[in-house]
């Protein structure tokens, strides 16, 4: 490798890092955090088989898991102007990531749910307890230990996606490589680095979702 | 005085009638007994007085207030459900909580009784099930025997009324069935009302007050319990009774 590449990559290194730091993570957390809320309250619905709400749910799951993320980005920023709504780059970019992950992490919830053994609903409703409160107290924390694993790897999945955003003009990581390689040209060696940063993240994330895993160690599980 | 009285319970799932009109009445410190085959509708009979299913027509009066099962609403089955217990043939224990957590959890949710309160209760009602030492261990860390008495420990410290036990000792061995047979001897002695969906005659024999014989959806026959156990009026009953003490231990 020519000085040169070296010296350009060093100096990229800051450039690429940063808006990694200050748009790829925030997207990342933001994101998976709104995600969240949206797929546990789908999750709620369909598993309470609430009638009109939950056919609305199936179908938003529906149309959300058969569509490309590519789609969504694009109608999100570039169609709904066309019809006066317009939201900037990154709130676009947040708003699509979250409703994306909100509809595959409601599967995950909704099945980590109903693995959670129906007695104990009962249990509690015999003691007094509301349905909301059994909720709250008794399934919602088993099935979220059963789902950790694999929101785990749905968030870090996302992480990698986020570059997806550089399309509607977010400035993330992908984006500004895509910057500095305009200007010097060295394509295989900077989109190695800015892989190789990707690659960072999300072993910073799965050492995380195993430090959470066993935090969350199976109740009574030695 | 009788503290319950079910009349006319009707359900049916699907096509199929489980239960054809039941009535029962059960006083204060009565110890009932339900006998009869599996598929009989012992466990749907008992699951409809506790709202876990909910019955098509029949009246439930309680604690003299009297409800229509099939129209009963939140508060009524809430008030209800205050004051009885119930323990389930699979214990049903909240797995994400400790033993004295799975009994002070409803005092704490559903009756908003303090905690420190909460835990002495529930230390008392560990103490009778003799479980004081695994106050901290979770369900899957304790035998099926102890996961029960767990669980009667949970409906006890409500101080209910009434406590139903669907076929508690089911799922677990003789040994371990002895155990648990203990407890619900000794809360019988007590004076403590209950109704037992059970399969052990011999032990329905020694502490009933009543027992009741059911199949395929009816009462084939109730009665005072030594009469019942000893001499059965129903050729039916004679020929239950017989071939389930011929297993008995």
């Amino acid at each position: 490798m020519s000085e040169r590449v070296i010296d350009i990559l060093l100096e990229s290194f800051p450039k690429i890092l940063i808006p990694g730091l200050l748009r790829t993570i925030p997207l990342t957390v933001l994101a998976f955090a709104f995600g969240l809320v949206i797929a546990v309250i789908v999750a709620m619905i369909q598993y309470a088989n609430i009638k009109v709400l939950k056919e609305v749910c199936r179908f938003y799951v529906w149309v959300i898991r058969g569509t490309p993320l590519l789609v969504q980005l694009f109608v999100i920023f570039y169609g709904l102007p066309g019809v006066g709504i317009l939201i900037d780059p990154f709130p676009a970019a947040v708003l699509v990531f979250a409703v994306n992950e909100g509809a595959y992490a409601s599967e995950t919830i909704r099945a980590a749910m109903e693995a959670v053994p129906h007695g104990q609903m009962e249990a509690g409703l015999c003691v007094g307890m509301s349905w909301w409160q059994i909720m709250r107290r008794i399934v919602l924390p088993q099935a979220f230990r059963t789902a950790f694993p694999t929101l785990g790897n749905e968030m870090i999945s996302m992480l990698k996606d986020t570059s997806l955003a550089a399309n509607i003009t977010v400035t993330e990581m992908f984006m500004t490589t895509q910057r500095i390689n305009a200007k010097y040209y060295l394509p295989l060696a900077l989109y190695l680095e800015v892989g190789f940063i990707y690659l960072m993240f999300s072993t910073i994330l799965t050492r995380l979702q195993h430090y959470g895993e066993k935090k969350l160690a199976a109740y009574g599980k030695r | 005085m009788a503290i319950l009285t079910a009349n006319g319970i009707k359900k049916s799932f699907g096509d199929t009638q489980v239960l054809r009109g039941i009535d029962l009445e059960v006083e204060k410190g009565e110890v009932i007994s339900i006998l009869g085959p599996s598929g009989g509708g012992k466990t749907t009979f008992l699951r409809c007085l506790n709202f876990l299913e909910q019955a098509d027509s029949g009246t439930l009066t309680f604690l003299d207030e009297t409800v229509e099962l099939a129209k009963a609403n939140k508060k009524q089955i809430r008030a209800i459900r205050m004051h009885t217990g119930f323990v389930f043939q699979n214990y049903n224990l909240f797995l994400n909580k400790t033993a004295l957590e799975n009994v002070t959890e409803g005092l704490i949710t559903a009756r908003k009784m303090k905690k420190e309160e909460a835990v002495k209760k529930a230390e008392a009602a560990l103490l009778k099930v003799g479980l004081s030492d695994k106050a901290d261990a979770y369900p899957n860390q304790l035998s099926g025997g102890q996961q029960q008495r767990v669980a009667i420990a949970r409906a006890l410290a409500t101080d209910p009324a009434i406590l139903y036990f669907d076929e508690p000792t089911s799922a677990l061995d003789p040994e371990l069935t002895k155990e648990v047979l203990a407890v619900m001897r000794d809360l019988a002695k007590e004076g403590m009302t209950m109704v037992v969906v059970t399969h052990e005659v011999g032990f329905a024999r020694q502490i009933s007050t009543k027992a009741v014989f059911m199949e395929n959806g009816v009462v084939v026959e109730a009665g005072a319990a030594p009469e019942f156990f000893d001499a059965p009026k129903t050729e039916r009953t004679k020929e239950f009774l017989r071939s389930m003490s011929s297993k008995d231990v």
